[in-house]
């Protein structure tokens, strides 16, 4: 008796948490992760970030090791990969120098507006993601040092296509911020999106399919020829009107390019410049679109 | 006032008894609080093939096993809800379900089926997180978390295996230390960690 009463009384308990949960999870996704609860998220990612920088900083080795404990195998494989790579490159260096340069120079050619005059603030990576399907990361800067959602977050000290001289390349935008953290939904993450510049003055978009995997890249509008896009072209974001980034970050190169006879525009394949997966520190760009269209004459705004 | 001091337990005052089976609560608080803490400092760094280990779902899945369902519903609540508002890429309240409704499968076959063993806590927690990851994708992809399915089933699969694999790893720890935690209260009592049983190791 005693135990049925028991069963019973844990049945309900379950169905009312479970009312409790679903009630939240409607709340939180109607407020797009802001509101109440995005506050008390906020609140929590500050408190923790102390403590994270510094067991972060400490642990990184261990983790480090363990990563590189488990993919011993595909390491090996890749590196036997880029043994052969590296041969293959040096016969078609001079052509392959050229084609980037011509590349580099389409792209510097139509936006080079402002890459390099925006202003960054540096940060560290504190955490990498808690949960497995967090496509995020944590940064020990928020809203006290400028930041805030949307701007864009590239990796600092990272070398370009081929060897390249750029500053870097994309990481992600920052998605949420608080006064003293922010997270950045990284550029794998499903939902992103960038606009990038293709050869032969294309323009496609880059959308993430999920952490380890290559950007899906859809061409949206071609000149009257179909691109012609080649493994190891450089990609960088296309800063049209409208764009979360600006022009000129370099995205990723091409990983792969597959023809149709059905389709006039080539399947193409992103292979970020950046490891996301290894992350320690991190630029944010204090860029917006509303900032980049400050700069043109106010004066509509208001009454 | 003597009364209001003696309530808030300030000096002059007595301080008010808590109950044993109130103390298992604040212990096993405590042992959450302390879960969340470790999943945001060490865990995350601790990825092996990409996947980490889930230390809230398996604070969730001791409560279960060492505490029967009604424990293992609450407790999983209640990590699941510190993990959501941890976590930032999916909405408050996804977790706490998942959490919960494991939970209270795994607590209602321990309450009623599987006797104690010494390959239980593991193996259990292997098989759980197994389930926990699967009404956590399933139940986001219902809710618009479309991004969850997205990264294709191979990858789901190898980060389901590793994450259940640190669960079974870390179940035998933590539900020992749930078990330490939860002493006076009914259900901790009744499963994994009999007074007499705790007082005599």
């Amino acid at each position: 008796m005693a135990v049925a009463r028991r069963s019973q009384r844990t049945r309900t308990l379950l169905f009312a948490l479970l009312l409790v949960g679903v009630t939240l999870v409607t709340i939180d996704s109607r407020a797009a992760h802001g509101g109440v609860l995005g506050q008390v998220r906020g609140r929590l990612h500050d408190g923790l970030a102390p403590v994270q920088s510094a067991t972060h900083a400490a642990l990184a080795p261990l983790g480090n090791f363990l990563t590189g404990a488990a993919d011993y195998g595909s390491l090996r494989a890749e590196n036997d990969r880029l043994r052969r790579q590296i041969a293959a490159m040096q016969a078609q260096s001079i052509a392959a120098a050229a084609a980037t340069a011509e590349a580099q120079a389409i792209i510097a050619g139509a936006h080079l507006s402002f890459v390099g005059s925006i202003p960054t603030v540096q940060a560290l990576v504190i955490d990498q993601g808690s949960s497995n399907f967090d496509n995020a990361i944590t940064l020990d800067k928020g809203s006290a040092d400028g930041l805030a959602v949307g701007q864009p977050v590239v990796a600092a000290g990272v070398g370009g296509p081929a060897g390249g001289a750029t500053p870097g390349g994309l990481v992600g935008s920052v998605g949420a911020v608080s006064a003293h953290t922010a997270t950045v939904d990284l550029l794998t993450d499903p939902g992103a999106v960038v606009g990038v510049s293709l050869p032969g003055a294309n323009t496609g978009t880059a959308e993430g399919v999920g952490p380890g995997s290559p950007l899906k890249v859809t061409v949206i509008s071609t000149a009257a020829a179909p691109p012609q896009v080649h493994k190891g072209d450089a990609v960088a974001t296309s800063g049209l009107p409208l764009e979360r980034y600006p022009a000129g970050i370099p995205v990723g190169t091409v990983a792969s390019v597959t023809t149709s006879s059905t389709n006039a525009e080539p399947a193409v394949t992103l292979k970020p410049l950046v490891d996301l997966g290894r992350l320690d520190v991190v630029e944010v760009e204090l860029w917006s679109p509303q900032t980049a269209a400050g700069a043109a004459p106010a004066g509509t705004a208001g009454p | 006032m003597v009364t209001a001091d003696r309530r808030r337990g300030r000096p002059g005052g007595h301080r008010r008894a808590v109950s044993p089976p109130g103390r298992a609560r604040l212990r096993i608080a405590a042992l959450a609080v302390l879960a969340l803490l470790v999943q945001a400092t060490v865990a995350a760094d601790l990825r092996v093939a990409g996947a980490a280990p889930d230390l809230l779902l398996v604070v969730g899945l001791a409560a279960a096993i060492r505490g029967g369902a009604a424990h293992g519903v609450v407790v999983g609540f209640a990590a699941g809800l510190l993990g959501d508002l941890y976590a930032s890429g999916t909405p408050v309240g996804l977790e706490a379900l998942t959490f919960c409704l494991v939970g209270y499968g795994v607590g209602a076959l321990r309450d009623n089926v599987l006797p104690a063993g010494r390959l239980l806590t593991p193996v259990l927690a292997f098989a759980a997180t197994v389930a926990a990851v699967v009404v956590f994708v399933v139940l986001g992809d219902l809710v618009g978390q479309h991004q969850l399915v997205l990264a294709g089933r191979g990858a789901l699969v190898r980060v389901t295996l590793v994450e259940a694999a640190w669960s079974a790893l870390l179940a035998v720890p933590v539900s020992w230390a749930y078990a330490r935690a939860g002493r006076g209260s009914a259900g901790v009592d009744r499963l994994g960690g009999r007074p007499e049983v705790l007082a005599a190791r």
